[in-house]
């Protein structure tokens, strides 16, 4: 059965249609950010002014530091503090298992304002000073349970066996724990760092919340900056569009050529 | 191992911290009345009493609509995109899927703003209109905006979660389909849209959840008269200061959404069970 | 593994200490209205003194209320005359030493020991102005616009053009006005009267809600009137020539936002510091022209406003002194409550 012309072009027309709606606001942003007027809409000419006042912006600056810090350590302690729980909730008997992944489902199941308003409660009844360290905080509590959801599948599909085996012949439980069960699980464990980076490097509302004394994180920044016209948060964009879409691709590139070389070496 | 189920009380102990108190603490300032202290406490149902008054009522229902809407136009695109990618050649597919999945790693901020820049009244849009001689149309500040904003937002959710069910098909159900008579449209009917149903269900959950209790997106596109539950609770929190009554907001839609998910849960249970069964009766 | 448990530790070590740096500057904690400063003297202040400024923002007093109250700390702030009226009645602020603010001799008449702090005791003005109509003088006729007053904004003429302050005083103000009454009402009959004249405009102007985000918004015309400060609509006259400013004749709120420091600052030297560095002259005349406010100090009003001024002429930059309609806020817990109550009810409707 032949395809008639239509067959064929709507589907292409349909992806082209697709990729035209993701991409337009995205493009346009970063057209715009080396447009040498304040203008978002009429293009005025190339230039550089607004990546200069981006880094000459103490504000912007202190918020991108503050986005990636908070992001990389509160990556870097969930992912610990996951993966070890998620070892000790493998080793759990089923109800308080149960009872253990209800709680910390929490987070994720909860709508994000509950999530920060229920944040904010806590750190003002503890008199906490909201800043810099209630962000973190915040950020690491919403992260270990994304690092916990994604460790445990591949903790399922561990043989139990291997550890006692390990241990059996003379590991400590240490040993057993690093050398061993680690290594098999490392996928699930890098995958939930990935979502728990990006979970923390997106954040708007919970950070919203709990956050005072002038720290803000990129979101933030945006939000407040978005009130009035300000080509300085395009190239903003622009640089993180940039950013995203080269880790993407690295990250999806990088399988292919280990494909090629076990090809070529075969 | 009970040396290894050890490892899990730290956290035990950071969840009751982190977790569990904050809802306690919601659940606490829900049912007292402003100023208390710990000594002079008043339970009270008077902030649930509050929020049963219409227009608040008309606050949820809006927002249940917005995320409706929403939740359907992400699934009238996004099948049929999911299932033209899927039926491309694995390296397209790697490919298209790249391009769509780019966007959700994007700041939702960043994307939001880009927004208000196209629909603005003196934006893209309305320069292109007025260039060529039309009228300017407003699109900021309306329903219009809102939901593209939101559609924009989740759609990629949507298209990912159905096309993952469509990928992980078994291609030999459509050639037996095929072979067994059916036409294509039979084919897809039967075998294709059931099958990728759970797919779709993933996909509800994805985008109606979040964008019933989303704030951001009508703050900024939707203007200040735009009142969804989520700008209730942040407008009694920040401005207001009415913690009480922003709490039992709070509490329920946190209710709202737990029940929800359970039933979603429940139902796609149901579907995998029932789906093997009829699998079983056929074969 | 090891290599991965090394990488991260330093990685943590090198963005904890980056993160953490500039911690060794004295630190001046500033919280105030958004885009209320000129940035450059921000800097400036900081190398003069040699100390580091965390200048936060707030859109609202509300905001910056619940924010003070929800425990964060800060040196100075600056709230608008019924705020610091509620904020001294609750305890909230330290007495200001006017003998280390020299520049406190340099302001103006009519702008100190106003009835919200009498003799100054705790603020020193930054900041005033009025609310008013803005409006483009090329589709709406001034005429119509001085005859209707605040009841502009219910004519149905510009249904679909009108920009609102999203400010539940203010637009209870301009509601209580346009009726005939006191803005500083406390009968809960002329509230509702006011409620339902909101509710009304709400029903069939089709009007925006909005910010800041008008600034820029009225100076590309999107819309042909809108509330607006005294001192964005100053700026916005500057940017386009068509806009025009209008305070209607039933009467207007005189409003004047002043630096108060807070109980809780430890700063308090360097926060006077701070106080007398914004009355300064200079600063002051850089201030005004970057914000477009009018300044409370004379000297710099005079020049502004006068011949060679940059805001000659500008009917936004000075304010209407004496007119006995014109009102300043009193705060009262009571009616607040209820006027933000009804507000969010008229918005979400």
């Amino acid at each position: 059965m032949r395809k008639s012309k239509w067959q064929k072009i709507m589907p292409v027309l349909l992806i082209a249609l697709a990729l035209f709606f993701f991409y337009l606001p995205i493009i346009l942003t970063m057209f715009f950010s080396f447009n040498s007027s304040r203008s978002l809409s009429s293009w005025s000419g190339f230039s550089l002014q607004w990546y200069q006042s981006l880094f000459n912006d103490r504000a912007i600056i202190s918020a991108v530091t503050t986005t990636v810090s908070i992001a990389v350590i509160s990556t870097l302690i969930a992912t610990v503090v996951g993966t070890i729980a998620a070892i000790g909730i493998s080793h759990t008997k089923p109800l308080i298992k149960e009872l253990i992944l209800s709680v910390n489902n929490l987070p994720i199941l909860n709508p994000d304002i509950v999530t920060a308003i229920g944040l904010m409660l806590l750190f003002t009844t503890l008199q906490i000073p909201k800043g810099f360290t209630t962000m973190l905080l915040a950020h690491i509590a919403f992260c270990i349970p994304f690092v916990i959801l994604s460790v445990l599948p591949k903790l399922r599909r561990l043989d139990p066996n291997i550890a006692e085996a390990a241990m059996d012949l003379g590991a400590t439980p240490w040993q057993a724990l690093v050398k061993v069960i680690v290594p098999q699980i490392l996928p699930g464990i890098i995958s939930g760092a990935l979502i728990a980076f990006t979970m923390s490097f997106d954040d708007f509302v919970i950070s919203y919340f709990v956050t005072g004394n002038g720290v803000k994180n990129i979101s933030i920044l945006v939000y407040t900056m978005s009130k009035r016209i300000n080509p300085t948060i395009n190239a903003l964009s622009t640089i993180m569009i940039i950013m995203v879409t080269v880790v993407l691709i690295v990250i999806n590139i990088i399988p292919l050529f280990k494909k090629k070389e076990r090809t070529v070496l075969e | 191992m009970s040396t290894f189920r050890n490892l899990v009380k730290p956290y035990m102990l950071w969840m009751g911290i982190f977790i569990v108190i904050p809802m306690l603490l919601i659940i606490f300032y829900a049912f007292t009345s402003e100023g208390n202290s710990v000594i002079t406490v008043k339970f009270t149902l008077d902030n649930f009493i509050k929020f049963f008054d219409s227009v608040y009522i008309k606050v949820l229902i809006k927002s249940l609509q917005i995320a409706f809407v929403t939740t359907i136009i992400c699934i009238i695109v996004g099948y049929p995109i999911s299932y033209v990618i899927a039926n491309t050649s694995s390296k397209v597919q790697t490919l298209l899927m790249l391009l769509i999945t780019i966007p959700m790693w994007i700041n939702t901020l960043v994307k939001t703003y880009a927004w208000i820049s196209v629909l603005s009244d003196n934006g893209i849009i309305n320069s292109l209109l007025v260039k060529l001689g039309l009228a300017p149309i407003s699109m900021m500040y309306t329903d219009f905006a809102v939901i593209l904003g939101m559609v924009y937002n989740f759609l990629p959710f949507m298209i990912l979660e159905i096309y993952t069910a469509l990928a992980k098909m078994d291609k030999g159900l459509i050639d037996a389909s095929s072979d067994l008579g059916a036409n294509k449209v039979q084919t897809f009917q039967k075998v294709i849209f059931p099958l990728s149903l759970s797919g779709v269900i993933s996909g509800i959950t994805l985008v109606f959840l979040p964008s019933v209790s989303t704030f951001v997106i009508p703050k900024l596109l939707g203007g200040g008269q735009y009142m969804l539950i989520g700008n209730l609770i942040e407008n009694q929190f920040i401005t207001v200061g009415e913690w009480n009554f922003g709490s039992a907001i709070s509490l329920i839609m946190a209710m709202i959404i737990l029940i929800s998910m359970y039933f979603t849960r429940k139902f796609d249970q149901d579907k995998v069970e029932n789906g093997n069964k009829k699998e079983v009766k056929h074969a | 593994m090891k290599k991965i448990i090394k990488l991260g530790a330093v990685l943590l070590l090198a963005v904890t200490m980056f993160g953490c740096s500039g911690d060794t500057k004295e630190q001046l904690k500033v919280y105030s209205w958004g885009v209320y400063i000129d940035p450059e003297i921000i800097t400036e202040f900081e190398n003069e003194y040699d100390v580091k400024v965390i200048y936060d923002t707030f859109e609202s007093n509300e905001q910056m209320y619940t924010k003070l109250m929800g425990g964060e700390k800060y040196d100075v702030l600056v709230p608008s005359d019924y705020m610091i009226e509620r904020l001294i009645a609750e305890d909230q602020l330290q007495e200001v030493d006017l003998t280390k603010i020299e520049n406190f001799a340099g302001l103006m008449e009519g702008v100190t020991d106003l009835s919200y702090d009498p003799g100054n005791k705790y603020s020193v003005p930054y900041f005033w102005g009025t609310v008013g109509l803005l409006y483009n003088t090329t589709a709406v006729d001034q005429a119509v616009v001085e005859q209707q007053g605040w009841n502009l904004l219910a004519n149905t003429d510009y249904k679909g053009k009108v920009f609102i302050y999203d400010s539940e005083r203010d637009v209870f103000m301009i509601a209580l006005k346009a009726l005939g009454y006191s803005m500083n009402t406390v009968d809960q009959a002329e509230i509702d009267e006011a409620a339902a004249w909101l509710t009304n405009v709400d029903d069939t102007m089709e009007p925006v809600y909005v910010t800041d985000d008008v600034i820029d918004a009225m100076i590309a015309e999107n819309k042909d009137i809108a509330v607006m400060y005294s001192g964005d609509a100053a700026y916005i006259m500057t940017e386009n020539e068509d806009m025009n400013f209008f305070m209607p004749e039933e009467g207007t709120n005189l409003w004047v936002d002043a630096m108060v420091i807070p109980k809780e600052s430890t700063n308090v030297e360097l926060a006077h510091a701070w106080i007398n560095y914004m009355l300064d002259e200079e600063v002051a005349a850089t201030n005004s022209s970057y914000v477009g406010y009018t300044s409370p100090v004379q000297a710099v009003y005079d020049e502004m406003s006068g011949v060679g001024g940059e805001y000659e002429g500008n009917v936004a930059y000075i304010p209407r002194l004496g007119y006995e309609l014109d009102e300043t806020f009193h705060n009262n817990e009571d009616i607040r409550k209820v006027i933000a109550d009804l507000w969010t009810r008229i918005k979400s409707n």
